[in-house]
């Protein structure tokens, strides 16, 4: 038989210290910054670390990795680590930071009132994704509240985009001063309008 | 079935907390049936009296109940050539294209994780004895893993019935098969130890790590029941678990491309597989 047994071939990590994965975290070639990036998700002082390699770090699978031990962490600082970041011009960094928060959906809530009145329209649009994650109940408030003082039909489209998928029927009246607000907007009137028929079916489904 | 009353909705939750802080499974509110049964299992086998007294002894882990209480809710569904396009592939393309980086008498390696009862890795083995011409000239070390230690036994003991079986071909069984009675058959020794079985939890890199480095992975039907944080993690783990080049393999309801951005996608004829850049995390070109 060709198929070989074989004995235990890998080696057990040693203990990493502290202070060099913070260094190699900034000056480490690639292997190295992409192995301090996980191992910084056990040390003290990793929140802080990470969030500073991360606005220099032009690899996009350290980058990756570090998102992934801030969401490990998951502390109120790890998560406060990560909300900035939406903000950044870097679109893929913006996109790697909306995708970790995602993961952690519990600990983003509490934030989700203040992104959603955030100045930048940007932000507003990525957090109305975070609020695809929440209860349908929790969904409907927030993003109902949204779209009755939403300036922007991006942002409004956004949530209407969400709500379609998650919004209970409490939120038809938003949707209609939303359409009446945005009636020389075709698309949004649109997008209103699917949203409005499919809450309407999902809710007589649920009925029935 | 019992005289225990329901989990409150707090012991709910934090029993739900642990058991995903330690396995990365996501148990809630739908699958409460599931869970309590399970508990109630345990509370009565460890002879607790309440829920806290029998939390406390999980927590403390004694008498080893951590082990047991995780054996006692994994889902160990699993059966002989499941979603055999992956292993097709596995000999149309991806050892072909691993072999490139190999001289004859290399070692392949090749890992199966989560394993369950053992089908998967013996299905492997079995692919490669009966479809692979070159399986003589290479050195293949086939590696099965699972975080539940009662499947490792069943696995390690090789003996399976009907329903494990119904997709080889009889010939198969009667070739790679001892028969032991009217309802169950034995995989033969040689097979039996070509695969190596060992305890792994792929969201624990402490445990992932020491497995060192392999060709192709498959990694089937587990992170349907993780969340997406536990996804990223083991996704993370298992990138390491690669060597550059090397392929990872999800079940059909899985997709890389939805948990983390580090694999490329490698679409063959047979099957849509995801690969460790061959430049990252080692020379180049390795
Ligand atoms: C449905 S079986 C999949 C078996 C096989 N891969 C297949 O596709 O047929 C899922 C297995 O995942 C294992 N599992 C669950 N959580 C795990 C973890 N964190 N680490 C390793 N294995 C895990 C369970 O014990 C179970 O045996």
């Amino acid at each position: 038989m060709p198929l070989v047994r074989k004995t235990d071939k890998g080696k057990p990590r040693s203990e990493a210290n502290p202070a060099e994965v913070l260094k190699a975290l900034t000056q480490g070639t690639q292997d190295e910054r992409w192995a301090a990036a996980r191992a910084a998700a056990v040390i003290a002082g990793g929140v802080q670390a990470l969030a500073t390699a991360l606005r220099t770090e032009n690899d996009s699978r350290v980058r990756e990795a570090m998102f992934t031990s801030l969401t490990r962490i998951g502390t109120p600082e790890a998560v406060s680590a990560i909300l900035p970041l939406l903000r950044e011009d870097d679109a893929s960094l913006r996109t790697n930071a909306l995708d970790a928060l995602r993961t952690i959906p519990a600990a983003v809530r509490e934030h989700l009132p203040v992104l959603l009145n955030d100045e930048d329209a940007d932000v507003r649009i990525l957090s109305c994704e975070l609020v695809r994650g929440l209860p349908t109940e929790e969904a409907t408030t927030l993003l109902g509240a949204l779209l009755t003082r939403e300036p922007e039909a991006n942002v409004c489209s956004a949530a209407v985009d969400v709500l379609a998928e998650v919004g209970g029927p409490s939120v038809l009246p938003a949707l209609d001063a939303c359409a009446a607000r945005f009636s020389e907007t075709p698309f949004l009137r649109f997008a209103l309008k699917i949203a409005r028929d499919r809450i309407l079916s999902q809710s007589s489904d649920i009925h029935d | 079935m019992t005289e225990f009353p329901a989990l409150t909705e707090d012991e709910f939750r934090k029993l739900c907390d642990f058991l995903y802080r330690r396995t990365g499974m996501v148990f809630n509110e739908p699958k409460r049936y599931y869970v309590e049964r399970r508990v109630v299992e345990r509370m009565l086998a460890t002879s607790s009296a309440s829920f806290t007294d029998y939390f406390k002894r999980l927590r403390a882990d004694s008498a080893g109940e951590m082990e047991r209480f995780v054996n006692a809710f994994t889902v160990n569904e699993t059966y002989f050539n499941r979603e055999d396009h992956q292993l097709k592939c596995l000999t149309s393309d991806l050892i072909p294209q691993r072999l490139r980086h190999k001289k004859p008498g290399e070692l392949l390696r090749l890992w199966s994780v989560p394993c369950s009862t053992g089908e998967e890795p013996y299905s492997v083995a079995l692919w490669l004895l009966e479809n692979w011409p070159l399986v003589d000239d290479y050195e293949i070390e086939i590696v099965g893993s699972d975080i539940d230690t009662q499947v490792l036994e069943a696995a390690r003991a090789g003996i399976y019935g009907k329903r494990a079986l119904m997709r080889l071909p009889p010939s198969l069984i009667d070739k790679y098969f001892a028969q032991l009675d009217e309802q169950s058959w034995q995989i033969i020794a040689e097979l039996r130890e070509s695969v190596r079985f060992t305890q792994v939890n792929i969201v624990d890199e402490e445990q992932t790590r020491p497995h060192g480095r392999f060709d192709i992975i498959f990694c089937r039907n587990v992170l349907i029941y993780f969340d997406d944080a536990a996804r990223r993690v083991a996704a993370e783990n298992l990138y390491e678990n690669l060597l550059p080049g090397g392929f990872i393999c999800l079940g059909h309801a899985e997709s890389m491309s939805r948990i983390s951005a580090l694999f490329d996608v490698a679409r063959f004829e047979e099957a849509i597989v995801y690969q460790r850049p061959a430049y990252q995390g080692g020379s180049r070109g390795e």
